[in-house]
């Protein structure tokens, strides 16, 4: 019994020491900012932002390094201080949290739904602080700002896009066997939209395919994103779409090895395998969080859901790779009105099949 | 029946069960190496993530994934060695420091690669380790879709695993490690270096969990990623425990964790719950140790620090 006693202490001050040194982040971000701010006009270097990373980490090619990119963007623009804390679990959310907004942080960013009731707790507790919650809709806190994104109309269009292309004759990658897979990392919202627009894309110009659908049950796990991809491909699949944080690098590369196509996520993931992955289905988290912080600098923060969408290009995909045909793309842009004007409307639910 | 002939008949199931069992095998016979020399080795995940990182990182520099390969092996034995030293000298109690090494490896990691790569991550271009196909047995239907082509450092493992179980059992380096595992005072009055072979235990673990994880992040995989071991190091521990600290244990528990894992994705494919069959790695882990192997017995000096003037 003593020994675990011994391996709980043991492990409470590693986790202190270390996230102590993470937050230990600030005094270099503020000289940097001090540069920035030199070219400018005017300085904010005295409004500082706190950034905390779900467990995907800013190394997830995904929505947290987008969050950063928009914190650095803001930077740039606005001479404000930075900072950033990494979660390495989900029991680190709350704490990270609190440590930014009891240090005096005028605003706090938390990238990810999974950090719901997390934020909702610390905001309660720190009322002057601003809180922006990405993926999330909270209400009822009038410093809590969060962010929907429609993502099922970036999935629905790449949808489009794979569908039309499962249909192609000549392609390499393409084995006429019409099965498309999609990967998805946690079944929670934000997830599943995605996937759900991506469902209705393929079927709206492909009635005939299979979507095939697997669950990895973790953001984390490349190694078990490849394997499920590799299952997807030995059913079919020519075409694959993870919707799983860092564990789609893993399905990436299983498309890259068998030579089939994927559709990369969030941010534009065409870089990590340039031959197969043919396009990616994009949400602004960059943008929001800039325009978030400057909301919150020009005391245009209100609290509330912001909604994100084509309309408003919080939502895209990105430029297809060569192989994909200029008229499948040039179809694919037909579906964007019509998505606006509301002639279509993504579903962001599974349909069972 | 046919839905059983479309699960358990493709041939992928299997591979991936291989591919999937591979970096439990090689650091559950590594810790089966430290162990049967009295080291607890705990810090399994910790050296892994090291070896993948350091991998990965020389492998890039030299462009050989074969340098990245000994590269991390080495990292895996520099690793241990921090282990090694405060359980072997000082007498620490050595699953605290299993356990530190393991956080501290996580930090590490992190750290090295937003300094060395930024945030995008490790290049694209990284060389990996080949995929290797062997002649006629490939040719062979379902069997050589199964264990035909498969990455280099799978056959290295199962070839580490029968190399293992000769040096552990049928020589005398081999007769020593268990000897000072078992009862270190009697091991030393015969002349043994008990201080030497639990050095030389650990390294082996360390070299070997080093190797797991270049496996992940050069073979399986074609970079790293922060935590991209994702526990498979104590999941590697149940593996050593379950197969009796012996290597073919270890190999055919680490199989069946394999298995599970390949089961519980394929069975999606045909409407079964996603969230039920996550669950069935950890059930079979229970049917099995419940029911299957009966007792499970650590060496006798397994996790208890040696002292000479006792």
């Amino acid at each position: 019994m003593k020994k675990w006693k011994n391996v709980a202490l043991a492990m409470t001050t590693l986790v202190t020491v270390s996230s102590m040194m993470m937050v230990s982040g600030p005094v270099m971000a503020k000289t940097q900012a001090h540069k920035a701010a030199s070219h400018k006009m005017v300085s904010h270097a005295n409004f500082k932002v706190g950034l905390v990373t779900d467990t995907g980490g800013l190394n997830d090619h995904s929505f947290n390094h987008l969050a950063y990119v928009g914190l650095l963007a803001a930077k740039k623009k606005y001479g404000i201080s930075v900072s950033v804390v990494q979660s390495q679990q989900t029991s680190d959310y709350v704490p990270n949290l609190s440590t930014y907004a009891q240090s005096g942080y005028n605003m706090v960013i938390a990238v990810g739904y999974l950090m719901d009731s997390a934020v909702q707790k610390v905001a309660k507790e720190y009322p002057k602080t601003k809180f922006f919650i990405i993926d999330d809709a909270i209400t009822g806190h009038p410093n809590v700002m969060s962010a929907i994104y429609e993502t099922q109309q970036a999935g629905y269009l790449v949808g489009v896009m794979a569908g039309l292309m499962n249909l192609q004759k000549h392609v390499k990658q393409i084995n006429g066997k019409n099965v498309v897979g999609m990967v998805g990392g946690v079944d929670i919202p934000p997830v599943e939209s995605y996937m759900a627009g991506f469902q209705a894309g393929v079927k709206k110009v492909d009635p005939k395919a299979t979507v095939l659908i697997d669950w990895a049950n973790s953001f984390t796990d490349p190694g078990l994103g490849k394997e499920d991809a590799l299952s997807l491909i030995s059913r079919g699949a020519d075409i694959v779409f993870p919707v799983a944080g860092a564990t789609g690098t893993g399905v990436i590369e299983a498309a890259k090895q068998k030579n089939v196509f994927a559709v990369g996520v969030d941010a534009n993931q065409n870089y990590l395998a340039p031959k197969n992955v043919m396009t990616s289905a994009m949400k602004g988290v960059d943008v929001s969080t800039e325009i978030a912080i400057g909301d919150a600098l020009t005391n245009h923060f209100k609290g509330g859901v912001q909604y994100f969408d084509l309309k408003n290009k919080g939502v895209g995909y990105a430029a297809p790779i060569a192989a994909v045909p200029k008229a499948i793309d040039a179809k694919v842009k037909s579906f964007i009105p019509l998505i606006i004007s509301g002639k279509i409307k993504p579903p962001s639910l599974l349909s069972a099949h | 029946m046919n839905f059983f002939l479309q699960v358990f008949g493709n041939p992928e199931l299997y591979a991936s069960t291989l591919a999937m069992a591979t970096p439990l095998a090689l650091a559950a016979l590594g810790g089966t190496f430290s162990e049967r020399t009295g080291v607890v080795n705990i810090a399994m995940e910790g050296i892994m993530l090291v070896g993948a990182f350091f991998g990965v990182m020389i492998a890039v520099l030299t462009h050989s994934s074969l340098l990245g390969l000994l590269a991390g092996m080495v990292a895996g034995i520099i690793t241990s060695l921090a282990l090694a030293w405060p359980a072997i000298r000082l007498q620490s109690d050595q699953v605290i420091i299993g356990m530190a090494i393991n956080v501290f490896a996580g930090g590490l990691t992190a750290f090295l690669l937003n300094t060395v790569y930024g945030y995008n991550g490790t290049p694209t271009n990284t060389p990996f380790l080949p995929t290797i196909t062997i002649p006629g047995l490939v040719k062979i239907p379902f069997l050589g879709q199964v264990i035909g082509q498969q990455n280099l450092l799978v056959y290295v493992m199962l070839i580490l695993v029968v190399v293992g179980h000769y040096v552990l059992f049928h020589t005398n380096i081999g007769l020593q490690m268990r000897a000072v595992g078992e009862h270190p005072e009697a091991a030393a009055t015969v002349g043994v270096s008990v201080v030497n072979i639990r050095y030389l235990g650990v390294s082996i673990g360390g070299m070997l969990s080093g190797m797991a994880g270049v496996y992940l992040s050069l073979g399986l995989l074609n970079g790293f990623d922060v935590n991209m071991t994702n526990g498979r190091g104590y999941i590697a521990l149940a593996a050593m425990i379950f197969g009796k600290w012996t290597p073919f244990g270890s190999l055919l528990s680490s199989l069946l964790f394999g298995f599970a894992i390949a089961l519980s994705i394929s069975l999606q494919g045909y409407q079964v719950s996603a969230n039920l069959v996550g669950m069935l790695p950890y059930v079979l882990t229970i049917v099995a140790l419940t029911g299957i192997i009966g007792r499970s017995r650590a060496p006798l000096a397994d996790g208890i620090p040696y002292e000479p003037s006792k």
